[in-house]
């Protein structure tokens, strides 16, 4: 069947005339800030990377503890461009999620959750979450002793929550301890829980974005010099900037590839001075800062209550800005975004400098 | 019975003789060290090829990519700096009513 005939056997199905009339017709507002709306684009850029390096990796893979770290070096070491692979998930896995926060602060910092889009905050906000915990359950598959003491601090803290904590950490855990029980189940969630997730989050995110239309940030209402088309200008220079994400990311994975550590002893101590990957320094900077006994009470577990309480009032700014929602200027919010902003820097070149 | 006298003997001249002590010292460490190459192998798993040609092929395929990645941003940059041409003289806007040429 030649081009032509397939393309017209197409059309006589589906609308393809309304899509491109749609493409045509999406305006994108040219500002200061315009840059930042490539973030979102590159972060599905980088997800599609971490999916398909991912189903590669997973052919070889041995999801039990005895083999798991095993099945690892074999895919580095006797795997044709197997050790690419597993580097090209690990920094594409970084760089999606540094790409993310950016996306993130970016979306709070210019108030682009404000009335009628609280739904895409909630998504995105949602995606992070199951990005971070993407992060957390693909390190432990690694079943080396550092991956190992990390999920052990991560779940116990999570296990200090009150009430729901004991059922999230054995929820987790898939028992008392971290054991063998738990690398099945974070390659559960790795592999399947997590990628559903998301794919349904992103198309809803997606669907979203093309119903509201761009965002434009209260500031820079009266400053939109023009409208350019998606199809093709923003399209043209979202290549462009998914081609430099494909390049650094192929160039740190061939100058930098992950090592990999001595395999997890379950019954050995934690080794020293262990620190977890970079998107979890600023907990454990802010985990640091508190005593372990506060009052009478246990420390950790203030901390973890204090924690989550901000976390929450993040996820729920959409809702407490009402003066961004009646499209007005709210320095008050600006000054929160930016001390969230500033928190989460800080604290993590603190973590990465200790 | 032969191969018992040779290391009896042997022995005997470790003990005598210092320099044929030290001999045996060291081939005992290297057989030490030898014993521990596996370990060794376990704790730093080689992440990269270690081959000099490998690691040369690998370096200039990552140059060719880059040349590659440059020259199609080249290209779609020109083909934007085209479209964004014709936008501005308002020429890419589609006429109603227009006849069709067959």
């Amino acid at each position: 069947m030649s081009c032509q005939r397939l393309k017209n056997w197409i059309e006589d199905r589906y609308d393809l005339d309304g899509l491109r009339g749609f493409a045509k017709h999406k305006l994108i507002p040219v500002h200061r800030y315009e840059v930042l709306y490539y973030t979102g684009g590159l972060a599905m850029f980088l997800f599609i990377i971490q999916f398909i390096t991912g189903m590669v990796l997973s052919f070889y893979y041995i999801p039990y503890f005895e083999q798991a770290h095993k099945s690892i070096i074999e895919i580095v070491t006797k795997l044709n461009m197997g050790w690419f692979f597993r580097s090209l998930h690990h920094w594409g896995a970084q760089l999606s999620i540094g790409v993310l926060f950016i996306h993130v602060f970016s979306t709070l910092l210019l108030k682009s959750y404000r009335k009628p889009r609280e739904l895409l905050w909630i998504t995105g906000f949602i995606l992070l979450g199951i990005s971070i915990f993407f992060g957390l359950s693909g390190y432990f598959l690694l079943w080396d002793e550092r991956a190992f003491a990390a999920v052990r601090v991560a779940t116990g803290g999570a296990g200090n929550l009150p009430v729901i904590g004991g059922f999230i950490k054995s929820f987790l855990r898939g028992g008392i301890d971290v054991t063998g029980d738990t690398l099945t189940r974070f390659y559960a969630f790795h592999v399947s829980v997590l990628p559903i997730l998301t794919l349904i989050l992103m198309g809803i995110h997606i669907a979203l974005v093309q119903y509201h239309g761009m965002s434009v940030p209260i500031s820079e209402e009266k400053n939109v010099r023009k409208h350019v088309p998606f199809f093709p200008n923003v399209l043209y220079k979202d290549f462009i900037i998914w081609l430099v994400a494909l390049g650094v990311v192929v160039t740190l994975s061939i100058l930098m590839p992950p090592e990999i550590g001595k395999k997890a002893d379950t019954l050995a101590a934690p080794p020293e001075n262990i620190k977890p990957e970079w998107y979890f320094l600023f907990l454990f900077q802010t985990l640091k800062l508190f005593p372990g006994d506060l009052m009478g009470l246990n420390g950790e577990m203030i901390a973890i209550v204090l924690i989550s309480l901000g976390i929450l009032f993040f996820f729920l700014i959409p809702f407490f800005d009402r003066r961004s929602a009646r499209g007005e200027k709210s320095p008050v919010f600006t000054w929160i975004g930016i001390i969230y902003t500033a928190y989460f820097i800080v604290m993590t070149i603190i973590g990465f400098l200790t | 019975m032969f191969k018992s006298t040779t290391i009896h003997k042997k022995m005997l001249n470790c003990l005598c003789c210092p320099y044929a002590y030290i001999k045996t010292l060291i081939f005992f460490l290297i057989m030490l060290f030898l014993g521990d190459i596996p370990l060794l192998a376990q704790e730093n798993v080689e992440v990269f090829p270690s081959a000099p040609y490998d690691r040369f092929i690998i370096y200039q395929a990552l140059v060719l990519f880059w040349i590659g990645i440059i020259g199609l941003i080249v290209i779609i940059k020109m083909k934007l700096k085209e479209i964004e041409r014709i936008q501005d003289m308002g020429i890419d806007k589609e006429e109603k009513d227009i006849p069709f040429l067959d």
